[in-house]
């Protein structure tokens, strides 16, 4: 039972700053996603908590108990935390169970430690594993494995750093979901690096984005799925459409835009902008009337769903929209578009790419 | 994989990652890089006491410019020759599909077992071959060919066979990929093995003293026994301390830094075979061919030797000669370990103490054996003490050895990874608690080999033993020595038939295939 609470945290690596001012706070007992492109600082943060590497300025809490203040820091070794590096970190000559074991400290005897390590392979489902060496376990296994060892100490906060990059696809879901539950089940406050969305969105109460060795925006997967604070950062969770708009200054619901054909004859001043819309958010008609006519130039099918491509009059560059159901669609075919979505209006003129 | 492989690369090289090394570690490199450059110390102090006269006469003379000239020949020759061979049998044995390859590797390996003067001395027995600088050029050839073989058979189990099919696709025909895939991989190892090398010939004493070469070695043995003259010995010797310190400098800046892809990478394919019996026959007769020269005939001399001798065997001589040999070389062994480890780790974290540790390490190794006699008499006189000790005797192996056991235990401290000491200190390990549980195991291999190295080593040195066994201490190689030098052959076979037993163990250890990494790699 653990709030995590990091400010102004700074760190440079040589002469880089890496990051700057960075500031959040993970609620006890949550499991948070940190989500951004590589080189961003995911990762730096994450040692940071861990005690590995030395920040420049800034706080960092576990609870009451002040662990980093500007560059005075306690030793990993003291913040009693679980890592999980990548690819799981097993000690190769050690057995499973003496990995799952090797923080109970000298003074616990023999029984209790063979107790504990038995209690932690139970959890993550590997009872009967301990006399094997980590090279004879599959990647899933392992990562379980690591997970035990880091439970092991009942550590205060679990950081995991890109804990599935070394599992194949269809494996690494049933591994991250399970390896989430069991963290969520004992109230772990948990934080994961990663740079799959979907494992973010998926299994994090809360999800923070960072760029540029800062934290943009954090907030639960919906948050900041349906509401991101601009284009570049709605990017880190899925595709996204920024289009030129602009609105009514009088009637703010009034938006005029190659989507958005405003009948009528409009009166008042009009502010510049643009609109960010998910391809969800555009609904696909063979035909209808008042709504502006697109051309599909091409069709990604993923079974579950399509992602089609238009060229929309009045765009310069390809939409993308997502439809389910069955593929009523072709190539070259001219289809009208609705916009269904909320309207998240960005003010300033974009910059364009 | 190769991408996974990668990001192992970038943790396990990272010197600064290691984090600062501690006080306690700093004082340890310190106190090893005292004890390497006490026999430099006393060079320059002997030297310095010599008048300008003498100066001139020693560095001026013809004969200097001859010796200069016979050394430098020396060496270059054999190293060339050493790396030619002990990469062609290496790239033989990883890339033809041989049959008892294990045996082949351990027996290609062995001819490091038979010391240079026992080596020398089988030569000398078969009467019809010549003496001189050709034989000097052949025996050191063949003696120290396996150093190369070692480190390019281990450089080549490291290079992933996917690479060379990928050269093959991009259109490169098996020469063509040899020099562009396979030789940039393992220069770094064989440079290292022919830098030995190189030092070995700088430092050889029984071949060219036996043969009758004028190198450095000789020459300064000649004028410390001839005339006792230590200011003229030290002069010479300190000219060779500068050949060395070139020698070095060539391996320095012939090392390519920090090639991606180093340490850790994961070997997806082994090496392709040959299987054609053209090359099978064509590798095998080489081979073959190397044994019998450098390993099966003088073997066969000392056995003839053995059996033609007259007067019989003194067992309770040669099992005192043994039990001698084998505990001052293991007591030697086992102080160049306590003072490698501390070096392997500062330089592993690329501080300067490590890296002019591993430098003066490296020149010492060059020395010639009486240099450290010299050096080690000296400094025992004015520590009567430690004098005509089998410690002392014991501290000058560990010393002129310890550049054999350096490279093979940072290497393996470079290896293991940083992220596991990471996960250690997050498990609350403190970080000597980490270094016990977690470092030390794993580098282990590497730590022992080294410790093999500088045992098989001792036991071969002759000159330094000679000159600071305590009274009446003989080991194998001083029975040897005395038996020889009074052409008493047949007398030192016994010797010399178990000294090549007896260093024949370390040398199988070390020549065997690190299992624990080949197990990692291929999984």
């Amino acid at each position: 039972m653990t709030t995590l609470e990091i400010k102004d945290l700074g760190v440079h690596l040589g002469s880089r700053e890496v990051l700057r001012n960075l500031t959040l706070t993970i609620p006890s007992g949550s499991f948070a996603a940190l989500l951004g492109p590589s080189g961003c600082g995911k990762t730096t943060l994450l040692r940071t908590i861990a005690g590995l590497v030395r920040p420049s300025s800034g706080a960092i809490r576990f609870g009451k108990q002040l662990v980093s203040v500007s560059s005075l820091v306690l030793p990993p070794h003291k913040r009693n935390i679980g890592y999980l590096p990548q690819e799981g970190g097993l000690f190769p000559h050690l057995s499973v169970g003496e990995n799952v074991g090797f923080a109970l400290s000298k003074h616990v005897s023999d029984v209790d430690r063979s107790l504990v390590i038995e209690e932690m392979l139970e959890l993550v489902g590997l009872s009967g594993y301990a006399a094997r060496k980590p090279h004879q376990l599959s990647g899933g296994q392992q990562t379980r494995v690591a997970l035990a060892r880091a439970l092991a100490i009942r550590p205060a906060i679990v950081l995991l750093d890109e804990p599935f990059s070394n599992l194949d696809h269809a494996l690494r879901a049933d591994v991250s979901v399970e390896v989430v539950s069991l963290l969520k089940k004992s109230k772990t406050t948990s934080l994961m690096v990663t740079h799959d969305r979907e494992d973010a969105l998926v299994s994090a109460d809360l999800i923070a984005l960072m760029r540029d060795g800062q934290v943009v925006q954090s907030g639960t997967p919906e948050d900041v799925y349906m509401d991101p604070a601009s284009a570049d950062i709605a990017e880190s969770t899925g595709d996204i459409l920024e289009l030129p708009a602009r609105r009514l200054m009088k009637n703010r619901a009034k938006l005029l835009s190659p989507l958005h054909l405003l009948s009528g004859k409009t009166s008042g001043e009009l502010e510049a902008g643009s609109i960010l819309i998910r391809p969800e958010e555009i609904r696909v008609h063979q035909k209808k009337a008042g709504l502006p006519k697109a051309k599909i130039t091409q069709i990604n099918y993923y079974g579950h769903d399509a992602l089609l491509e238009l060229a929309l009059p009045g765009y310069s560059k390809e939409i993308k929209v997502r439809v389910t159901g069955p593929l009523q669609f072709e190539v070259g075919k001219t289809v009208a578009l609705e916009h269904v979505g909320p309207i998240r209006w960005v003010s300033k003129k974009p910059t364009g790419e | 994989m190769t991408i996974i492989g990668q990001r192992n690369v970038s943790q396990t090289n990272g010197a600064k990652q290691r984090g600062a090394p501690s006080l306690a570690l700093i004082a340890a490199g310190l106190f090893t890089l005292a004890a390497a450059a006490l026999p430099v110390a006393y060079l320059i102090r002997r030297a310095l006491q010599i008048d300008s006269n003498l100066l001139r006469t020693v560095l001026f003379r013809a004969k200097t410019l001859e010796i200069l000239i016979t050394t430098i020949s020396l060496v270059l020759a054999v190293v060339a020759l050493a790396t030619l061979i002990g990469v062609s049998i290496a790239w033989a044995l990883s890339n033809v599909d041989l049959p008892g390859v294990a045996l082949l590797r351990a027996l290609v390996i062995l001819p490091v077992a038979i010391p240079s003067y026992v080596f020398t001395y089988s030569w000398l027995s078969l009467e019809f071959l010549p003496n001189g600088f050709f034989a000097t050029l052949v025996v050191l050839t063949l003696t120290t060919t396996p150093y190369v073989t070692l480190a390019a058979l281990a450089a080549f189990r490291r290079i992933d066979g996917a690479q060379l099919d990928v050269a093959q696709t991009l259109g490169l025909n098996q020469l063509e990929s040899f020099f562009r895939v396979t030789l940039p991989q393992i220069r770094n190892a064989v440079g290292a093995g022919a830098l030995i090398v190189a030092l070995y010939v700088l430092s050889d004493f029984g071949a060219v003293s036996l043969l009758g070469v004028d190198t450095f070695t000789r020459a300064i043995q000649n004028t410390y026994q001839g005339s006792f003259d230590r200011s003229s010995a030290a002069l010479l010797a300190l000219i060779l301390v500068a050949i060395s310190s070139l020698v070095i400098y060539f391996e320095i800046s012939f090392r390519q830094r920090s090639t991606l892809l180093k340490s850790s990478v994961r070997i997806t394919k082994r090496l392709p075979a040959l299987r054609s019996l053209k090359s099978k026959a064509w590798a095998l007769s080489a081979i073959l061919l190397y044994i019998f020269v450098a390993l099966l005939t003088p073997l066969l001399v000392l056995l003839q030797r053995f059996f033609s001798r007259v007067t019989p065997i003194d067992l309770t001589e040669l099992l005192i000669a043994s039990l001698s040999t084998i505990s001052v070389s293991l007591f030697g062994a086992l102080i160049a370990m306590v003072l490698a480890v501390p070096v392997a780790l500062l330089a592993v974290r690329e501080t300067w103490i490590g890296t002019w540790s591993e430098r003066a390490i490296l020149l010492v190794h060059a020395l010639p054996g009486i240099v450290m006699g010299l050096a080690l008499v000296s400094f025992g006189s004015e520590f009567p003490l430690v004098y005509q000790t089998t410690g002392l005797l014991a501290f000058a192996y560990s010393i002129l050895f310890l550049a054999r056991s350096v490279g093979s235990i940072r290497t393996s401290f470079a290896k293991v990874p940083i992220n596991l000491t990471e996960i250690a200190s997050t498990l609350g390990q403190t970080k000597a608690r980490i270094f016990y549980r977690v470092t030390l195991p794993l580098a282990a291999p590497g730590v022992l080999t080294g410790t093999l190295l500088v045992f098989l080593s001792a036991m071969k040195e002759l000159p330094a033993t000679l000159m600071l066994r305590p009274t009446g201490f003989e080991t194998l190689a001083t029975e040897i020595w005395n038996n020889t030098a009074i052409f008493r052959f047949s007398e030192a076979a016994p010797y010399a038939l178990l000294l090549v037993a007896i260093a024949a163990i370390p040398t199988f250890l070390i020549s065997r295939p690190d299992r624990d990494s080949e197990r990692g790699e291929l999984q």
